[in-house]
């Protein structure tokens, strides 16, 4: 009786200590049973077999749709921001909890900063051209890398890896396999654009090179 | 994984690319999970994508205790299975998991059966919603314990016992399929 709850005990353990995810001490009492009982050997086979066709099973599902992201990303703006979002209603009870005379004054402040800013918006649209472009146009739209794909990368991964970045090739091949590209992107401050362009070189499997562009 | 800590202190600030590139990490993983739990493509697009806004939102929840991939998936899990029970999911019908070769079967149709590891892919396929998603959690996605309570959100010897029983029932699914592994 005794012998076979130690057993149980085993046998739950032993989907772990195939994966190699049992502590220590968990897959010494693991394989201290297995020298005395070399009956249950078995079953590492038949875990490793069903552990082949679960990764069979899931790989067999596919790759999600590439749009995905972009669904994601046009779903963002109707989301409120975390940090933002909690900001501004902060902002908003602390000039309520003011004293009234102060609040009157943050108020007056405000209303001659909105004024100020619609002025220069007006003066900008009157004295400018418009500073957007369609999609081979300029800065504004995502920051621009060059990168050199892996010699073994399929066609079928690079399409993947580029809408999963929400990325275009907008240039090349040029000598030596270099590809322009522009990653979409709505934050494109200095360090979200690094921060974009090292996750881009994290991904060894589809790109071998990647730097920045400065346009 | 620190990197990925630090990759939602920025999604909680606000930073989209930060949550772009969690996304380009992890949504095949979490759109497979959730495929095989509801079995339908379009719904586990929309899970996996519920998935990240939920992360978009809740980013400064985050405690750290666990990996960001722990998070993702608990969250998948828990979305799966409201909507299996939503949508009042028909029976687990495993009958046609083990269907053994008819004479109508056509010799490569026949073969297909006869092959070990199809057939243990078909009663892998056949088990509940409850014992594939530890099964899924701990042979594909290679958790540990505690990382599979966490995501599945039941205690540690829970989860032993549950893919525990899963195993079991996964050897009289054999066994009807004309394998016996002489176990349990």
């Amino acid at each position: 009786m005794i012998e076979d709850s130690e057993r149980e005990e085993i046998e739950k353990l032993l989907p772990w200590y195939v994966t190699g995810r049992l502590g220590l001490a968990d897959a010494r009492k693991v394989e201290r049973y297995l020298r005395q009982h070399p009956d249950a050997l078995p079953q590492l086979q038949w875990i490793d077999a069903e552990r082949q066709e679960t990764t069979r099973a899931n790989e067999a599902m596919g790759w999600p749709p590439p749009d995905m992201s972009e669904r994601l990303l046009a779903a963002l703006p109707q989301t409120v921001a975390p940090a933002s979002g909690r900001g501004r209603l902060s902002s908003f009870r602390r000039f309520f909890r003011m004293p009234p005379w102060l609040g009157v004054e943050w108020a007056a402040v405000a209303l001659a900063l909105v004024v100020l800013v619609q002025a220069a918006f007006l003066v900008t649209l009157l004295t400018h051209e418009p500073t957007y472009r369609l999609a081979t146009g300029s800065k504004e739209d995502g920051v621009p890398a060059l990168i050199v794909f892996a010699d073994d990368a399929k066609t079928a991964d690079v399409t993947r890896f580029l809408t999963s970045f929400a990325a275009s090739i907008v240039d090349g091949p040029k000598p030596g396999g270099v590809y322009k590209i522009k990653l979409r992107s709505l934050d494109k401050s200095q360090p979200a654009a690094d921060a974009l362009l090292k996750s881009l070189a994290e991904r060894r499997d589809v790109v071998r090179i990647v730097l920045p562009s400065r346009d | 994984m620190a990197d990925e800590a630090s990759l939602i202190a920025r999604i909680a600030a606000g930073d989209a690319v930060a949550l772009r590139v969690l996304f380009a990490r992890h949504h095949v993983r979490i759109y497979r999970f959730t495929r095989r739990l509801v079995r339908d493509g379009a719904l586990a697009e929309e899970l996996t994508n519920e998935v990240f806004l939920e992360i978009w939102r809740h980013a400064k929840g985050f405690q750290g205790t666990s990996s960001a991939l722990t998070w993702m998936l608990s969250i998948a899990h828990h979305r799966a299975v409201s909507s299996l029970r939503k949508r009042r999911e028909e029976p687990w019908d495993d009958g046609a998991a083990y269907a053994l070769a008819d004479a109508a079967d056509d010799p490569e149709v026949a073969a297909q059966k006869r092959d070990a590891g199809a057939i243990l892919r078909r009663c892998l396929d056949a088990l509940s919603p409850d014992h594939k998603g530890v099964v899924d959690l701990v042979y594909y996605h290679e958790m540990s314990v505690s990382e599979a309570a966490a995501i599945l959100r039941i205690p540690e010897n829970t989860v032993k016992t549950r893919l525990f029983h899963a195993r079991k029932r996964l050897s009289e699914l054999l066994r009807k399929a004309g394998i016996d592994r002489g176990w349990p």
